[in-house]
């Protein structure tokens, strides 16, 4: 698709940003989705070019703004979500029950 | 992802992510420790230090270098850095005349086994639109000038082949054991954003 | 497929999953060959970026048969093509004003080129 992933070429994005001894995983978080994505593609079986595409799939502004690893997350739920693996309304309960328990 | 209302702040990506993980952990899809041996692997025990060793060996040993540039999965193997996201590697030579780039611009594809996960720079808008239209700009950001008669190829890993430059060797290392050359090449320089140089 | 377990990870890592895929057709193009990439802008995924689109290279190599992205990505099976290294001289991608000797190489599976005229 021509998405706002294809890059190639594009002017305007300034100068290239680079961090001093940049740790491998900023966030736990960031840790967390990069070893959940992988084992889920291979326990369900999904190609690396089926979460490519649904990155693609990102709103262009959230897909520049968002840090790196919120783009796998995107990716996942939204494959999972087509597969019937785990739904949109389940995530949503999840993360709702777990936001209520951590706030106690 | 969920739509927000104007007036809730948003989930953070952390609470999201614990959520998705209790979630597959409980349909049997994934196994916690796993998860957890993967971060590791790729946090503490795979990482550029493995390409650096592969560029050593070729400057220490022609017949290496041979193998390496005419496949690069085959060399790579012997030193035991195969897998994920460098399963068909091909390495390229820097030369006086010809200065090599990798980059991914439609997202980050990287060669894993050898260089670890990317930095940030490498998997942002910046450096994947510029890298392939400005190349030299994007060096000289660097701090490395090549001049007018060197030809800069800048290689797009847009498939399944994944990319690694062979610096060229910097003067003054004659006779310098393996490990002594390994410390010289940076991570950067097996992207094609830096040149190993011998320190003054 | 169940959940891999730990004690597997390390193997699976190393192992690796290669896009690899015979391909019994023979090789359309061959190294020294002058193609275009095609005009498609499919809605769905593709691997053929827009800038490279439309424009005239020289075919450096095959890499062999690999598996598409364009019909994995959907779920419709590898349908393995011959994947060619490709080579575009900068003028001919971003215009008179590119380094001369500068170049974009990129890997174009058989369906995103043709013969150039």
């Amino acid at each position: 698709m021509n998405g706002i992933h294809d890059l190639g070429g594009m002017h305007g994005f300034g100068p290239i940003e680079r961090e001093k001894n940049e740790p491998v995983f900023h966030e736990d978080w960031e840790r967390r989705i990069f070893g959940l994505l992988n084992l889920t593609m291979g326990a369900a079986q999904i190609h690396v070019d089926e979460i490519r595409h649904a990155i693609e799939k990102m709103p262009p502004a959230e897909y520049l703004a968002s840090p790196y690893y919120e783009h796998w997350l995107y990716g996942a739920e939204k494959v999972l979500a087509e597969l019937g693996l785990v739904t949109p309304e389940e995530l949503d309960k999840r993360t709702a029950e777990m936001a209520k328990r951590e706030a106690k | 992802m969920a739509k927000q209302s104007r007036t809730e702040p948003p989930s953070t990506p952390a609470l999201r992510i614990r959520a998705l993980e209790s979630l597959l952990v409980e349909k049997g899809l994934v196994d916690p420790a796993a998860v957890d041996e993967i971060i590791d692997i790729f946090e503490k025990r795979i990482g550029p230090r493995n390409g650096a060793k592969v560029v050593a060996r070729a400057w220490a040993d022609p017949e290496y270098k041979k193998r390496l540039l005419a496949d690069g999965s085959k060399a790579i193997a012997e030193l035991g850095f195969t897998g994920l996201q460098g399963e068909d590697m091909v390495v390229l030579e820097n030369t006086p005349k010809v200065h090599n780039m990798v980059v991914c611009t439609l997202c980050s594809c990287y060669p894993w086994p050898t260089l670890g996960l990317p930095p940030n720079w490498y998997k942002a808008a910046p450096y994947r639109a510029r890298v392939v239209i400005e190349p030299r700009k994007v060096l000289a950001e660097f701090g490395i000038e090549v001049g007018p008669d060197v030809e800069v190829r800048v290689w797009d890993s847009n498939a399944e082949i994944r990319y690694m430059v062979l610096p060229m060797r910097p003067e003054g290392t004659d006779g310098w054991r393996e490990d002594k050359l390994a410390a010289l090449v940076t991570r950067d320089s097996m992207i094609g954003t830096d040149i190993p140089k011998v320190k003054a | 497929m169940p959940a891999l377990p730990k004690a597997m990870v390390w193997e699976v890592v190393k192992g690796g999953m290669s896009a690899r895929a015979q391909v019994d057709a023979p090789a359309r193009f061959k190294p020294g060959d002058r193609v275009v990439a095609r005009n498609i802008n499919p809605v769905g995924h593709t691997r053929l970026p827009r800038y490279i689109r439309g424009k005239q290279g020289v075919v450096q190599s095959n890499h062999g048969g690999f598996a598409f992205a364009d019909t994995r990505a959907h779920r419709q099976g590898d349908q393995p093509h011959h994947l060619y290294s490709v080579r575009f001289e900068a003028r001919e991608l971003w215009g008179a004003d590119a380094a001369a000797r500068d170049a974009v190489y990129i890997d174009l599976w058989e369906p995103y080129i043709e013969p150039a005229n």
